[in-house]
């Protein structure tokens, strides 16, 4: 039964191939470095660096030939955004549509500063002096609730 | 109303606006889905061998005829479910399409035991290391290719291919080249 089951289990996964052969150290930080700003496309927000899955060792191979032919990170960038998109960059560019979404919180905490500066400076209105409402509001000299409250007091 | 009251309303009616696309443009998509940039360019050449043979097959030597290119592995379950569609279509359209597969991320041996057996009805192509599907912006399996007889990547189905998306898939492929059909998941 146990033998049935983990056939079954690993009957579903991809046989693992080790990566290609390692760069010189200074290369191979380049391929890492780069790896970690690529989205792998079988995973859920992980980089091809970070991610065990098949599709994202083919990916890092893809890096390190790149590296290896001595092609620039740019040009690197450039290869996987025409075949996946922006999708693939896990920091995408601040430009077209996505400067949107960092420009828009900036000018909402700046109009929102704005806004509180203004209500701040703005004088506080002070509070009128006794005017004709507070005559109205002062109870007339018989007011049997005012007469026994008195008469409470002065007990 | 004031003139500041009217400056007012118009700043938040701009700036819910503007977030009111921006959200409809994020959550109008499947935020899983992968864009297939290659459409409409030319399919990045390749010199794959045979499974079965060992021959290679260099795609610029097979320009004329309209290709199709399923990606596939037998550890792959939809995979399973999909061969028979690609099969009977290669049996049924070899004579006016190409079809191969290709194998992605899977033994020889494995993928002997898929394709060999028992119907052997178009070529598989060995992938060493998945160069190649890296090279067509793979993200899974299974995954099919339609490249016209010019050697321009038409479309991308991105899922287990029915029967009547490849025929409808097969029959836009030999129109001239134009709108396509954007089924990519």
């Amino acid at each position: 039964m146990t033998a049935w089951v983990l056939g079954l289990v690993l009957a579903s996964y991809a046989p693992q191939q080790a990566g290609s052969a390692l760069l010189d150290p200074p290369r191979e930080a380049r391929v890492q470095a780069l790896g970690k700003q690529l989205r792998c496309p079988m995973c859920q927000g992980l980089s091809i660096a970070d991610s065990s899955s098949s599709a994202a060792r083919a990916q890092m191979d893809k890096v390190r030939e790149l590296v290896a032919a001595g092609r620039s990170d740019r040009e690197i960038r450039d290869y996987f955004t025409s075949r996946y998109g922006e999708w693939a960059l896990l920091d995408p560019p601040a430009s077209g549509m996505n400067l949107l979404v960092w420009l828009l919180p900036l000018l909402l905490l700046v109009g929102g500063g704005l806004a509180i500066a203004r209500t701040m400076r703005r004088p506080v209105p002070v509070a009128p002096a006794a005017t004709a409402g507070t005559e109205e509001r002062t109870p007339p000299a018989d007011d049997p609730y005012l007469e026994a409250v008195r008469a409470e007091l002065r007990r | 109303m004031t003139r500041r009251g009217i400056w007012i309303g118009l700043s938040l009616a701009a700036v819910t606006a503007v977030l009111l696309f921006v959200l409809a443009k994020g959550f109008g998509r499947d935020p899983h889905e992968v864009p297939f940039q290659l459409r409409g360019k030319p399919a990045p050449d390749f010199t794959l061998k045979r499974l079965d043979t060992g021959a290679p097959v260099k795609l610029s030597e097979l320009k004329g005829k309209p290709i199709v290119l399923n990606f596939w592995a037998s550890w792959c379950g939809p995979c399973k479910m999909e061969h028979p569609v690609v099969a009977m279509s290669a049996r049924r359209f070899g004579q006016e399409f190409q079809f191969f597969g290709v194998v992605f991320e899977d033994t020889e041996e494995n993928a002997r035991v898929f394709a060999g057996a028992p119907d052997p009805s178009f070529p598989q192509l060995v992938d060493e290391r998945s160069r190649m599907a890296v090279d067509y912006g793979v993200t899974g399996v299974p995954e099919t290719y339609f490249i016209d007889a010019q050697g321009i990547l038409r479309d991308k189905v991105a899922y287990p291919i029915d029967p009547r998306t490849m025929m409808e898939k097969l029959a836009a492929l030999k129109q001239p080249a134009g709108p396509v059909s954007e089924v990519v998941r």
